[in-house]
């Protein structure tokens, strides 16, 4: 049976591949969790696939072993993006970069170690030299990995995959650099014994370049991100700083005042007019609670807030909402340091909150969106709340693209949903009654 | 009789507000009394009767183990159904924060002579709502949500469900769907005959049923739909030939 036999060898030479390329895949995406695993066996389709469609083609297509490796090789990469995709529930660019990125590794590895099964001379019995191969692949994978592991490379590659607008360009200049690692590869075949050493050499360097430029594109990626967050800080902070201007004016025009009010008290109390000085000491009192209370309310507030980014948000939230007109009534009770996940992701969650919460407020008469924020020692606690119109259906709000004002919005909920899928330790609630909806999210601990 | 604890660091303030409760009680003849009026430390080891107490409590106290909200968290973990009544100096407390996380009643803002008087309309307040209560003592389903315990009535529950996270369940109610962790299976076991598992991911009050879509494996409940699985079918077909 030829063709069992060629169907098996080919399976077994995928397989080891498919198993080397997860192995990458789980580094370089920093995956801890053990639910991907479970999804592990679906990758076996990959190979399977392949080696049964593999044979069809030789004979179809005019023996051309060149056009045969990139269709083979096409097609497995296609059926790991899908696998990434699923699994990760990544966009198409996004898993194919990845997909791509593990794919050099396993690629490089792979030729590593193929070229030493065809050249080397040793003269060994044949079961002893496919020892010295896998030995030799099983140590390289372990290092290679521990080795990317150290570098947190996962860390940077996961950022970079975060890019959002830059997403298919990296995902190409991945596929380019897998498309020389597997050039590499074929030329293998090529090389002779002598020049072994160098071509060990070359694939190395250019693996650690690879590598590298990765590392440096995700850097200049964090750089970029940092800056714009800067000045988006230091253009809030100015709103903030305003504020402050003005409360300082307001105590300084009392201090100018206040000594004519006393000498007027005094004067009511020496006259023994005592309903006169009850009167105008709660006129006193009222007054400047009310000019400058409300400013000193949400800056003591949102000076609780010791975390740049999301006071950052909410300051830039709270000026677009008091534009529109929309009553804001934030409280911060403790001091936050820490949001138990990740930054960016809460603040992609509060901004889809409070971009919903405004969306709903607007429609109704008198507009409001009240937040509140409670950090203790368990974890944190957010709360945002606002009034609506209308009927809520709660079979559909949390739904892709379903949205009460039509295409093309309310894409909020549901990215909030698969933001916080990736963390346990959160929980949302949501809340509609006597027209007024509630959103609710509380973080326990956190890892960071 | 109730008893009402009074803590503030100021002794005017205490007098004050202890004073004015006192004689409305003694006017209107309420059932209450007032137990104590000190600072924080002597309320929580005074406080022997841990049921349904009210408490009068400054947000500003002036000591280091507590403030307000911490030391109402401490005495709502032991009386959970007591009822806090904050007293505070200025009108820019965070008043949404105390009434969401701790079920604060309402605050009083401390204002010279007045203070007793408004201490005296929030406990007429207190007793009228103590009143109502006592007509319906419902019956409760309680689950952490982060750091706090939330009481749902037990008549609300449509239904619960899985979560596509792991350990987590949705509560669905008429008008919420709340998340905590938990399984279904426990919460099967321990809610007993109220509800049905009608699947897998389902777990659905079975006075909340309102039809059963043999076909379409799918049943409405309180105007929502829940799947139906086969095991589902054959609980629900049991507890039908039980129930006619």
């Amino acid at each position: 049976m030829p063709a069992l036999n060629v169907f098996l060898y080919m399976f077994a030479d995928l397989l080891t591949g498919h198993a080397i390329f997860a192995v990458y895949l789980f580094i370089i995406m920093d995956e801890h969790g053990r639910n991907r695993l479970k999804k592990l066996p679906v990758l076996l389709l990959s190979p399977l696939t392949v080696s049964c469609i593999a044979p069809a083609f030789c004979t179809d297509i005019p023996d051309n072993s060149i056009l045969h490796y990139c269709l083979y090789s096409c097609m497995i990469l296609l059926m790991c993006t899908l696998w990434v995709q699923w699994a990760w529930r990544f966009g198409f660019w996004q898993a194919f970069a990845a997909a791509c990125m593990a794919g050099i590794f396993q690629v490089a590895v792979s030729s590593l170690c193929q070229v030493l099964s065809l050249k080397l001379s040793v003269p060994l019995l044949q079961c002893s030299q496919f020892a010295v191969v896998s030995a030799v692949y099983f140590a390289v994978v372990l290092s290679t990995s521990v080795l990317l592991y150290r570098l947190r490379f996962g860390t940077w590659f996961r950022l970079l995959l975060m890019d959002e607008g830059n997403q298919r360009r990296t995902a190409l200049l991945l596929f380019a650099l897998e498309a020389a690692m597997e050039t590499f590869l074929l030329l293998q075949s090529g090389v002779r014994s002598d020049y072994l050493a160098q071509y060990y050499f070359l694939t190395l360097v250019m693996a650690a370049l690879m590598t590298g430029l990765v590392i440096h594109l995700a850097q200049r990626f964090e750089a970029a991100r940092q800056l714009e967050a800067q000045q988006d800080t230091i253009a809030r902070q100015q709103l903030y700083e305003q504020d402050l201007e003005a409360i300082r004016q307001e105590v300084r025009r009392f201090r100018h005042d206040y000594k004519n009010l006393l000498a007027g008290l005094s004067q009511a109390a020496a006259n023994g007019e005592l309903d006169q000085l009850r009167a105008s000491l709660s006129e006193l009192d009222a007054g400047f609670d009310r000019r400058i209370g409300e400013k000193i309310q949400v800056s003591v507030q949102i000076g609780n807030l010791l975390i740049p980014q999301v006071r950052s948000l909410l300051l830039t939230k709270l000026a677009a909402m008091g534009e529109k007109g929309i009553d804001c009534r934030i409280e911060v009770l403790y001091p936050i340091k820490k949001t138990g996940i990740d930054v960016w992701d809460f603040v992609r969650c509060l901004g889809i909150l409070l971009d919903n919460a405004a969306e709903g407020a607007l429609e109704t008469e008198t507009p409001w969106v009240e937040i509140l924020l409670l950090a203790q020692e368990e974890g944190l606690s957010l709360r945002v709340s606002n009034p609506y119109t209308g009927t809520i259906d709660p079979d559909k709000i949390w739904k892709e693209s379903f949205s009460t004002k039509g295409k093309g919005r309310g894409l909020g909920l549901p990215s909030y949903q698969r933001i916080l899928s990736e963390y346990p330790n959160a929980a949302s609630s949501t809340v509609w009654t006597e027209g007024v909806f509630v959103q609710e999210l509380a973080i326990r601990g956190g890892r960071l | 009789m109730i008893s009402i604890y009074i803590c503030d660091d100021e002794e005017a303030v205490r007098h004050q507000v202890k004073t004015a409760l006192e004689w409305k009680i003694f006017m209107e003849n309420y059932d209450m009394e007032v137990v104590c009026a000190a600072a924080a430390r002597e309320l929580l080891d005074t406080l022997k009767d841990n049921r349904r107490n009210i408490y009068f409590l400054d947000v500003d106290l002036n000591e280091e183990e507590w403030d307000g909200f911490t030391l109402g968290q401490e005495l709502r973990r032991r009386d959970p159904h007591g009822t806090l009544i904050y007293i505070t100096g200025y009108g820019d407390l965070a008043w949404k924060t105390f009434q969401y996380h701790l079920e604060a009643f309402d605050y009083i803002v401390k204002d010279g002579e007045q203070t007793g008087l408004f201490a005296a309309r929030c406990l007429e307040a207190v007793h009228a709502r103590l009143q109502d209560e006592c007509r319906d003592p419902a019956e409760v389903f309680s689950l952490r949500a982060g750091d706090e315990t939330r009481h749902i009535s037990l008549a609300d529950i449509l239904f619960f469900e899985t979560s596509p996270k792991p350990h987590h369940v949705f509560l669905h109610t008429a008008d919420s769907r709340l998340d905590f962790v938990g399984s279904l299976n426990e919460l099967e076991a321990r809610l007993g005959e109220r509800f049905i598992r009608v699947h897998r991911a389902y777990l659905a009050a079975w006075d909340k049923i309102e039809a059963i879509d043999w076909k379409r494996n799918k049943i409405r409940v309180g105007g929502r739909e829940c799947l139906l699985s086969r095991t589902g079918k054959a609980a629900l077909k049991k507890r039908v030939g039980e129930s006619l």
